[in-house]
């Protein structure tokens, strides 16, 4: 039991990370950007490749992945969110635009195979992939009779140091000061100088880069790598952290995260594995129902 | 090209030829019709897979276990869709925008994981043999409900019914002050869409030996909303051009029918960034209603008025 | 006459905000009832009472003995009233929806314009006919011939309604409501809300934005359906409507009302002149206007000076939001070290000239210069970066930060950190009330605080020329007297001020000069004494 507790604390680890730039966008620009899971999948296959393919070292290779992730966020901001927002498109509109992109991403790498246009960043088509062994040094620890995978520890102390950074720039920082302003009144945020166009595209940086992280670092310790991780494994459950924890909220996703993993274990251990899956969307479904505001957020802002 | 000369030149073969993607065009047309009643009235609910699959459900394990005939276990199939769809509208459609639209992929999950792939009578993640499927015959049903269903979607739009929803979708305070019960008849769209969708769901039971339970995520949710979406919403016309236009694309030009997603997603993001209002905006596409026609049937009614 | 509409002690606040304060109204039948009050007083927070869209706290709201409603004439008539049989009785409007106020006969436009954009005109007014349509959806699915007779004769009834209105159904029926001139999409909001076949007509602010030609024509449809036996409820902010029109007048001001009765009376209240011009007027009123017609576009009295090498220089400025054009070629200037005031009443496009200053507007023609910087032009950032600070109307804190992060954030452009800090702890010690509150969400903050919290947020951001908005709106006597030192005091430190107020007469008293706006444009200009003395400057605001 404190096995399967701890695993959902790694599983959480990467449900938190993903959705706090889910959370991030959809706070700062009121938009949910669908096209997140995308940019997830691409994180571990951008490192597979330059890994794999490439025969880069793991390190410079996360790196790039990561950055190739924040640029395809800009990319995502440029392309299916600006020109809405010059139209004062209604918030649904971007919705859609990011499935649309979601789309073109996930069929790109579901038919590359090798000698097509995209076999440089992946050959495999709709098949799973895994690292090399060896791709990352991961000695196993048994600690008081469990079994911890220095990948899956690496995972959960890189994903705390990291909300806990966000944390801090966003309430100790000019630029999280910014970002609050930005979410809470573009209006206002205009008139104190704040560029609020140059403060979306880095919120989509940031949020995009996060994603692609978390989506690696999955690749790497918890699942095999195919162009539906992102789809199959964190979109929707992603939704659902996000309401749990409150839509818009930081501390909020990162909770959500947390208890998503911990529903999940406990559901497979008590009713098996075939109501695992279903338990996350029962819990969206009625949290939005009863709690539209989240778990622990203290009052929905009012969006019509 | 050849695909276009084939249909003109010899359309029987074209038919014979092409039954299933004709019968494929027929579903998604009527799935089409199921979103924009939603979306006409303002909503943009995400749960039509989810009734297709209550539908589609219904009628196979009805077949496989009753005597009724096939057309009642349709019937039945797309009933309960309705009735399912009134008990989940009572709490969803309280949230309004992207809250509604999340809250209706949970509804499809939560149904698709937590109960089809949990309950033997579903067949669980194996689904359902379908006894009494045709798909030769199974197209003449859709065939026949096209028309007959864009028909009368076309002229609810138009009566108090449809002016009411039009109404809700530009302007809910408005409305109200119209006196409009906003939160019934955005129920009455509900549960009409959930209708349509179940029975789409029942008749493409018909044409498949095989009931699969991954036919019915999110993933074809958001196929039919991309066929609203692409075709506009505006009148009824327009999601059915979207669907028809979509699904047959693939088939029109063979050399990009691997990256049909990277087409679809393009198509996509330019109509909701340079054609919001879809192919078939207000008033009709050039080419289905062109301009002599708009203006003849303005000047019909208003000489009929007078 | 009876009473058709009684409303008793009726209460809603906000977060302890009295939006409306124990108000009790009565209005009585056939007649034109207006209700007045400064912005903020709580007259469309009183409307959504009546109509459902808000809950009273406590209070009754209730329809009286309504007549059958009035049937149309000829062939035509209109099937009854959905919810009829109530005659006689006293009904209780407070905790209905509001699509069941609607079924009461009480209609109502809203002051935001809320037209169903994308449908035609004929279509809204049919949306607005929904009540007394009999429900034959089920038959309109067949279109036998009959069924479809008694759909053409509701477009033909529809087409009535739009004429009634002053709209050619043959030359707009068919248009989107949205590519309507702003006067005619008014009106069409008038038609549809007619379509109801109601008791009472509720207009929000129906000439809010209009010149004085458009104006008129909405008194005359006014009254003309008073004529038709219409009861109109009609709340309005320029004073020369609703003196004009209006057989009964109730004033509110800070969600209470102050005074009722008939215009005459009314407009002669010291509390109303005192609500609408300011705390001082009673000092500086020379006489309290008549009610003689009187046109005071034609009038203007000494131009002062205007300065020749302006700090800010504003020339033919044309500013419209879609079909409304607010702001109709204006031209100013503000020299370095003055104090100038725009005033006029709510609506005349003051604020809309500001935002067209601050970038977050865009003018669609003329010059707005500040320095080197094109106005017209310039990205809102850079316009802060240079020096140009806007205070917005209605404050627009930051609430959900503290008062530390918001005067933090004021100093968002600045590059060295060490100084803006120095003078955020100064601001801090200048202002203790944002002091001792520094640490507090600034939403807990009272609007006086909060208003002094945007201008010190403002100050941070070390301007040239500040633009203050309303400075004075919804605040209390006594937190207006603070405010209007705080801003004498911040000139005296140097800072030249473009001022927007409705509080005329304390605007005029700090002003060196000033611009009086109405319906887009400048009808009068001076210094700040000479136009506190000027009569026409009360006729603008009190109607004469």
């Amino acid at each position: 039991m404190t096995q399967q507790v701890l695993n959902a604390i790694f599983i959480g680890s990467i449900y938190a990370l993903f959705a706090v730039g889910y959370t991030l966008v959809f706070g700062v620009l009121d938009v949910l950007n669908l096209a997140h899971s995308a940019v997830f999948m691409l994180g571990a296959v951008v490192t597979y490749s330059l890994v794999a393919l490439h025969g880069m070292p793991f390190l410079p290779a996360a790196v790039i992945a990561i950055l190739v992730c924040g640029l395809l966020g800009l990319l995502i901001e440029f392309v299916a969110l600006r020109p809405l927002r010059r139209r004062n498109a209604p918030p649904i509109s971007a919705l859609i635009s990011t499935i649309g992109l979601a789309l073109i991403f996930v069929a790109i790498v579901e038919q590359a195979t090798s000698g097509s246009l995209f076999s440089w960043l992946w050959q495999d088509g709709a098949n799973s992939v895994r690292f090399p062994t060896g791709t990352v040094p991961n000695p196993t620890f048994h600690v008081a009779g469990l079994t911890i995978e220095g990948t899956k520890l690496g995972i959960l102390v890189i994903s705390v140091v990291l909300m806990l950074v966000l944390g801090y720039v966003m309430r100790f920082t000019q630029v999280g000061r910014a970002l609050r302003a930005v979410a809470e009144n573009r209006r206002a945020a205009t008139l104190l100088g704040i560029n609020v166009d140059r403060i979306f595209a880095s919120t989509l940086f940031v949020s995009s880069a996060l994603g692609g992280l978390a989506g690696l670092l999955f690749g790497l310790a918890l699942s095999d790598i195919s162009p539906y991780i992102g789809r199959d494994q964190v979109e929707l459950k992603g939704l659902a952290v996000i309401v749990l924890g409150g839509m818009g909220s930081i501390p909020g996703a990162v909770l959500g995260g947390y208890l998503l993993g911990l529903i999940e274990v406990f559901a497979f251990v008590r009713f098996g594995s075939n109501i695992e899956a279903g338990v996350a969307f029962a819990a969206l479904f009625l949290v939005l129902v009863l709690r539209p505001q989240g778990l622990f957020g203290a009052r929905l802002r009012e969006r019509l | 090209m050849d695909f276009f000369i084939q249909l003109f030149t010899d359309p029987v073969g074209f038919y014979n030829q092409h039954e299933l993607l004709i019968a494929q065009i027929g579903i998604n047309a009527i799935l089409a019709i199921s979103i924009f009643v939603t979306f006409y009235s303002g909503q943009l609910t995400l749960a039509n897979a989810g009734f297709m699959a209550i539908g589609a459900y219904t009628t196979v394990i009805m077949s496989l276990y009753l005597p009724t005939p096939l057309p009642v276990d349709m019937l039945v199939g797309a009933l309960l869709a309705a009735a399912i769809g009134f008990l989940v509208g009572l709490p969803v459609l309280r949230l309004r925008g992207v809250f509604l639209a999340i809250a209706t992929i949970g509804f499809v999950e939560a149904l698709r994981l937590g109960v089809i792939l949990n309950l033997p009578i579903t067949g669980e993640g194996q689904g359902l043999k379908n006894p009494s499927a045709d798909p030769l015959g199974g197209i003449v049903p859709i065939l026949i409900s096209v028309p007959i269903l864009t028909y009368l979607v076309w002229r609810l739009t138009h009566t108090r019914l449809g002016q009411a929803w039009a109404a809700i979708r530009e302007d809910e305070l408005a409305a109200s002050s119209n006196g409009i019960n906003v939160p019934a008849y955005k129920m009455v769209a509900f549960v009409i869409s959930a209708l349509v969708a179940g029975y789409a769901g029942a008749l493409e039971t018909h044409i498949n030996f095989f009931v699969d339970p991954t036919e019915y995520s999110v993933t074809r949710t958001i196929q039919i909303l991309t066929f609203a979406v692409v075709g506009g919403t505006t009148n009824v016309i327009g999601p059915i051009v979207g669907a028809v236009f979509l699904t047959a694309l693939p088939e029109i030009v063979r050399q990009f029918a691997a990256y049909r997603d990277v087409v679809n997603g393009i198509i996509l993001i330019l109509v909701i960034i340079f054609r919001p209002q879809g192919i078939v905006g207000r008033g009709g596409l050039a080419i289905i209603a062109p301009r002599w026609w708009t203006r003849w049937r303005t000047r019909e009614r208003a000489a009929a008025a007078h | 006459m009876s009473a058709l509409l009684q409303l008793t002690n009726v209460n809603r606040s906000f977060g302890g905000v009295h939006a409306v304060d124990n108000v009790s109204v009565e209005i009585e039948e056939g007649t034109i009832f207006g209700l007045i009050g400064p912005n903020g007083a709580g007259k469309t927070t009183l409307v959504n009472l009546v109509t459902g869209y808000i809950r009273p706290q406590s209070g009754s709201i209730k329809l009286l003995s309504p007549p059958p409603p009035a049937s149309e004439k000829g062939s035509n008539s209109p099937p009854p009233l959905a919810g009829e049989g109530r005659v006689g009785a006293a009904v209780e409007l407070a905790r209905r929806p509001p699509h069941a106020v609607a079924g009461m006969g009480i209609a109502r436009t809203f002051q935001t314009l809320r037209l169903y954009r994308n449908l035609t005109a004929l279509e809204n007014v049919l949306a607005g006919m929904h009540l007394r349509r009999r429900d034959d959806t089920l038959q309109q699915l067949i279109p036998i011939p009959a069924f479809l007779k008694e759909d053409r004769r509701r477009w033909q009834h529809a087409r009535e309604l739009l004429a009634r209105v002053g709209l050619d159904p043959d030359k707009f029926g068919n248009r989107q409501a949205a590519t309507l001139s702003y006067g005619d999409q008014r009106r069409l909001e008038v038609a549809r809300a007619l379509a109801l076949n109601p008791h009472l007509l509720i207009l929000d602010e129906p000439a809010a934005g209009m010149n004085p030609a458009e104006k008129d024509r909405v008194r005359a449809l006014i009254q003309q359906l008073n004529q038709d036996g219409l009861t109109v409820l009609l709340i309005d902010h320029d004073m020369r409507l609703v003196m004009g029109v209006c057989r009964h007048i109730a004033v509110l001001n800070f969600g209470r009302k102050i005074a009722d009765g008939p215009p005459a009376t009314v407009s002669q209240d010291p509390a109303v002149i005192t609500a609408y011009l300011g705390s001082q007027a009673q000092k500086t009123a020379a006489h309290v206007p008549g009610s003689e017609e009187m046109d005071v576009a034609a009038t203007s009295t000494a131009v002062s000076a205007e300065p020749t090498s302006p700090l800010l220089e504003v020339r033919d400025l044309q500013v419209s939001y879609g079909a409304i054009q607010a702001v109709r070629g204006v031209s100013f200037g503000v020299a370095k070290g003055e104090i100038v005031a725009l005033i006029g009443a709510n609506g005349a496009g003051k604020s809309t000239i500001l935002n067209s200053l601050s970038g977050v507007l865009r003018p669609h023609s003329g010059v707005a210069r500040f320095g080197e910087l094109d106005l017209t032009t310039a990205p809102p950032d850079r316009i802060v970066s240079q020096g140009l600070i806007q205070v917005p109307e209605g404050r627009e804190i930051l609430a959900r930060l503290t008062v530390r992060e918001n005067l933090e954030l004021g100093a968002w452009g600045r590059s060295n950190g060490r100084s803006a800090h120095r003078d955020i702890e100064g601001l801090m010690k200048q202002f203790p009330i944002l002091g001792q509150r520094r640490d507090l969400p600034a939403g807990q903050l009272s609007g006086g605080e909060q208003q002094i919290l945007a201008i010190a947020r403002g100050l941070l951001a070390q301007p040239k020329l500040l633009l203050l908005d309303e400075p004075s709106l919804g605040l209390a006597p006594q937190m207006v007297d603070t405010v209007f030192d705080v801003i004498k005091k911040i000139h005296n430190d140097g800072v030249t001020i473009l001022l927007v107020e409705q509080n005329a007469l304390r605007a005029l008293e700090i002003a060196d000069r000033a611009y009086v706006v109405e319906t887009g444009r400048i009808l009068l200009s001076g210094t700040g004494a000479a136009l506190r003395r000027n009569p026409e400057v009360q006729k603008a605001y009190l109607g004469g």
